[in-house]
């Protein structure tokens, strides 16, 4: 049941508002339980066509020749598009905002990054003679070494995924090749540390297996304009998108979506729409085109899969003096949001707890594998669990209770957080505490007591000096790896002590202000991005 | 082309389509016939069904039992005098799968699945097909043999005999996800028990091999023997003798090569 703990930070909080707080029915849901839902494919319309794809069978190759002629005489085709048919074949969804270059063809050209990339659209008047058609088209293939690993992808002399990118990361702020957190002097406080804890976390992608697979249908309308169906669950970024692979003002379409048949990331990224629609310009025809389970499956979007690497120092009273964070994000082939993904991870770090030395360095890395995509909470879920994974085993590692142990470190009102904020409204002491309570997890009394309004701020408060990168050598590879926490007795290490600390760099500039522009406000307070 | 639906009334027509059409697939229950029409498999181009009272048909009281090829899961499951194939039946997929999929099917599906025809192995059962020149009776393991072969047969039904008790024929699937994945691997053990010793043990294993696989020196490990400790370590240590199970999403075969011991040591201990 749902309990709203309105007694907590009730002055905080303004119970007048329409919405929050309050019980209220989703507008759609009547629908659903009722069976009468439409969705997107629920539309059969007069004279519908069937659009199927040529996909790679290569994770990585040239491709020296298409060869179309025998489809082309196949029963029931209408029209075969190639890429050369596509008026802007390179997109990215977040270059609609800015945020990264256009590196996605619609359909393959001169070269294939992963398994499964279209290649060629077949519009035809059955699913059936599409699927025929599609058997019948030749592609040959040059097979190009292939990297599927994110470490390796990093390594010199790497095969090059995507071109766009040709050092296999993605390029923040028109410059960097990750994203950077520096607060403190991590590697000084590791040294002093009573124990230090190096732990490798690795998530696998993972499919958001929706029960309605991605799909639009697209038909002529009057005036010019094109009416589309969609499962999209950006119908705006769709528009957009659709806009401008296909070259026409956004206002040639009337997108009509909003009832999604399980989303959950998968949807945002506008795959099935710009062909559709360009399958409808070409023969003026209603255009259906649906992945089928097994494109959804394997060619539809996952979740990125992610390495990241935690190094702890924490004192043997339960105080974390240190945390060094590495985190690649597996992008696949292309960029679509793993590039945010990233960004999200590095406003995350190092989790809710006050720290007082934290470096973290999160990459968006290129591999020949499916690219990947957004899914619910993408960029924090899988740090979160890291983090929260390492703190039981920190917890372990200093005989401490773990609930106490995360009470003991988390963030307290007037902390400075290691984005140089002030943390403000924290609550994870008590979440902590109602969750102890509801498990009857016992809690000693004076961490029953703990408020994260109380015992904030003072030294915690400080921004403690920050040598920059440039001022020492890179860090170098972790000196210690493990994975199978529990079966090897907790590795405990001493780095050799160190030189002081330098003395406190000037402090960096501060921001340039954003000048607030249409479109890209929602993400600009994270990115720092500015219109060009 | 557009797919052509053929329906006959006796299973004798349907074999004969069948036969005569490279291109035709015989539709039993569908879980896997109509997922690779949706899926764009254009080798398919006639599907062929048959009305045949003979193929639902369910002979359970003889010591010797017999199911038709077009027997559901689901029908497996409601019948009480077949208790000793209902663990194999509850194993397959979930409830929509177990309603409309059927023995005869499952004599076709590929690795992870075809864990109904492991149990069947295991107890020698009987395979009546009908091909263009007439019905014939194949044992199990040779129909398995050749199972690639066999488009343009029509199973008829299986046949088996009943164990002589529940702790004869013992049944285990390993999934990752409980209670419907596909098979890591599937075990089954017929140990007939004469005279306090094992006489004509059948050990199968699915998903070890392209297709079901008798342990073959598992099961001469076991011949002759009482089931005891040593017994069934010596088994266990021959299980993997023969096989040759490949990579999937569920299991590496290296996997399945250390781990196919283990499993048997525990289907013949009794363990959980
Ligand atoms: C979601 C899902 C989960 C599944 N889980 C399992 C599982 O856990 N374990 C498992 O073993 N299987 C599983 N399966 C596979 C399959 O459903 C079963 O193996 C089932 O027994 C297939 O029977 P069917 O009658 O539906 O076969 P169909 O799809 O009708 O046919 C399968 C093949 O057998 C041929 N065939 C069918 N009947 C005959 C006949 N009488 N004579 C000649 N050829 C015939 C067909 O032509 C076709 O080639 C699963 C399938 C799905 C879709």
């Amino acid at each position: 049941m749902l309990e709203l703990r309105k007694d907590i930070f009730a002055d905080e909080r303004d119970d007048n508002l329409n919405e929050i707080g309050k019980g209220t029915q989703r507008q759609d849901m009547l629908g659903h339980v009722t069976g009468t839902s439409s969705y997107f494919n629920d539309h059969k319309l007069q004279g519908m066509l069937h659009l199927k794809v040529v996909r790679s069978t290569q994770s990585h190759a040239r491709i020296r020749r298409i060869d179309t002629t025998e489809a082309e005489r196949s029963a029931g085709v209408r029209r075969i598009i190639r890429g050369a048919d596509v008026p802007v074949n390179l997109n990215t969804l977040l270059s609609l905002i800015n945020f990264g270059k256009d590196d996605e063809p619609s359909l393959a050209v001169d070269k294939v990054r992963y398994k499964g990339e279209p290649i060629v659209a077949i519009v035809a008047d059955s699913e059936r003679e599409a699927f025929e058609a599609v058997a019948k088209v030749k592609i040959d293939y040059e097979p190009l070494p292939a990297v599927f690993d994110v470490e390796d992808a990093l390594k010199p002399g790497a095969p090059v995924v995507n071109e766009t990118y040709p050092k296999n990361t993605f390029t923040y702020h028109e410059t960097y090749d990750h994203q950077k957190l520096r607060f403190g002097d991590a590697d000084a406080a590791l040294a002093t540390a009573d124990h230090v804890l190096e732990q490798r976390y690795q998530m696998s992608p993972i499919e958001h297996a929706p029960t309605e697979t991605n799909g639009a249908i697209a038909a002529p309308d009057t005036n010019g304009r094109y009416l589309v169906y969609t499962s999209t669950q950006a119908l705006f970024f769709s528009v957009d998108t659709c806009a401008k692979i296909l070259d026409v003002p956004s206002n040639t379409f009337h997108f009509i979506g909003g009832t999604v048949g399980g989303g959950f990331g998968g949807k945002v990224d506008t795959l099935t729409e710009p062909l559709a629609i360009l399958g409808a310009m070409l023969t003026g025809r209603p255009v259906r085109y649906v992945f089928g389970r097994e494109e959804e499956m394997q060619y539809g979007p996952p979740r990125g899969a992610e390495r990241i690497y935690i190094k702890d120092g924490v004192m043997r009273d339960g105080r974390i003096v240190a945390r060094k964070i590495r985190a690649y994000f597996d992008s696949g082939a292309y960029t679509r949001l793993s590039s945010y993904a990233a960004v999200k991870c590095a406003a995350h770090l190092p989790g809710p707890y006050t720290i007082p030395n934290v470096y973290g360095d999160v990459y968006c890395v290129f591999t020949n594998r499916t690219p990947a995509t957004a899914m619910r909470g993408f960029g924090v879920t899988a740090m979160d669990f890291a983090i929260e994974c390492q703190m039981d085993k920190l917890a372990h590692l200093v005989n401490m209770d773990p609930m106490e142990f995360r009470i003991l470190n988390a963030y307290r009102d007037g902390d400075m957080k290691a984005h140089r904020r002030e943390a403000k409204n924290t609550a994870l002491i008590e979440c902590v505490q109602v969750a102890a309570e509801k498990a009857k997890w016992p809690l000693r009394e004076e961490f029953k007591r703990a408020s994260s309004r109380k015992d904030g701020g003072g030294s915690r408060a400080v921004i403690p000096p920050t040598p920059t990168d440039s001022s020492r050598a890179r860090p170098t590879a972790p000196a210690q790896q493990r994975t199978s926490y529990d079966r090897l007795p907790p590795t405990v290490t001493r780095e050799p002590p160190r030189e002081p600390p330098p003395p406190a760099p000037p402090p960096p500039p501060s921001p340039r202000p954003t000048a607030p522009s249409h479109g890209a406000t929602r993400f600009s307070s994270v990115f720092g991005t500015r219109r060009r | 082309m557009a797919v052509t639906v053929k329906t006959f009334a006796s299973a004798s027509e349907a074999a004969g389509a069948l036969s005569s059409d490279r291109t035709a697939r015989y539709l039993g229950g569908g879980t896997l016939v109509m997922r690779a029409l949706n899926e764009g498999d254009v080798s398919i181009s006639t599907v062929v069904r048959a009305q045949d009272q003979a193929l639902t048909r369910i002979d359970a009281s003889a010591p010797r039992i017999t199911l038709g090829a077009g027997v559901t899961f689901a029908r497996v499951l409601a019948e009480r005098d077949l208790a000793f194939l209902h663990a194999p039946a509850r194993s397959i997929g979930g409830p929509a799968v177990r309603n409309m999929g059927t023995v005869g099917g499952n004599l076709f599906a590929p690795n992870p699945y075809g864990d109904f025809t492991v149990a069947l192995l295991a107890l020698d059962a009987t395979v009546a097909v009908q091909g263009g020149f007439g019905s014939r009776d194949i044992p199990i393991e040779e129909f398995l043999q050749a199972r690639e072969r066999q488009a343009g047969t029509l199973v008829l039904s299986v046949s088996c005999t009943r164990p002589a008790s529940s702790e004869a024929f013992r049944y285990r699937k390993i999934a990752r996800i409980k209670p419907k994945g596909g098979s890591v691997m599937t075990l089954a053990a017929h140990l007939p028990i004469s005279g306090g010793r094992i006489a004509g043990a059948r050990i199968a294993l699915g998903s070890m091999a392209p297709t079901q696989i008798r342990a073959r020196a598992a099961e001469r490990a076991l011949e002759g023997r009482s089931l005891d400790a040593a017994t069934i370590a010596a088994a266990a240590s021959a299980a993997i003798e023969g096989t040759s199970p490949s990579d999937n999403a569920l299991g590496s075969a290296w996997y399945r090569r250390e781990v196919v011991g283990v499993h048997l040591r525990r289907l013949l201990s009794g363990q959980e």
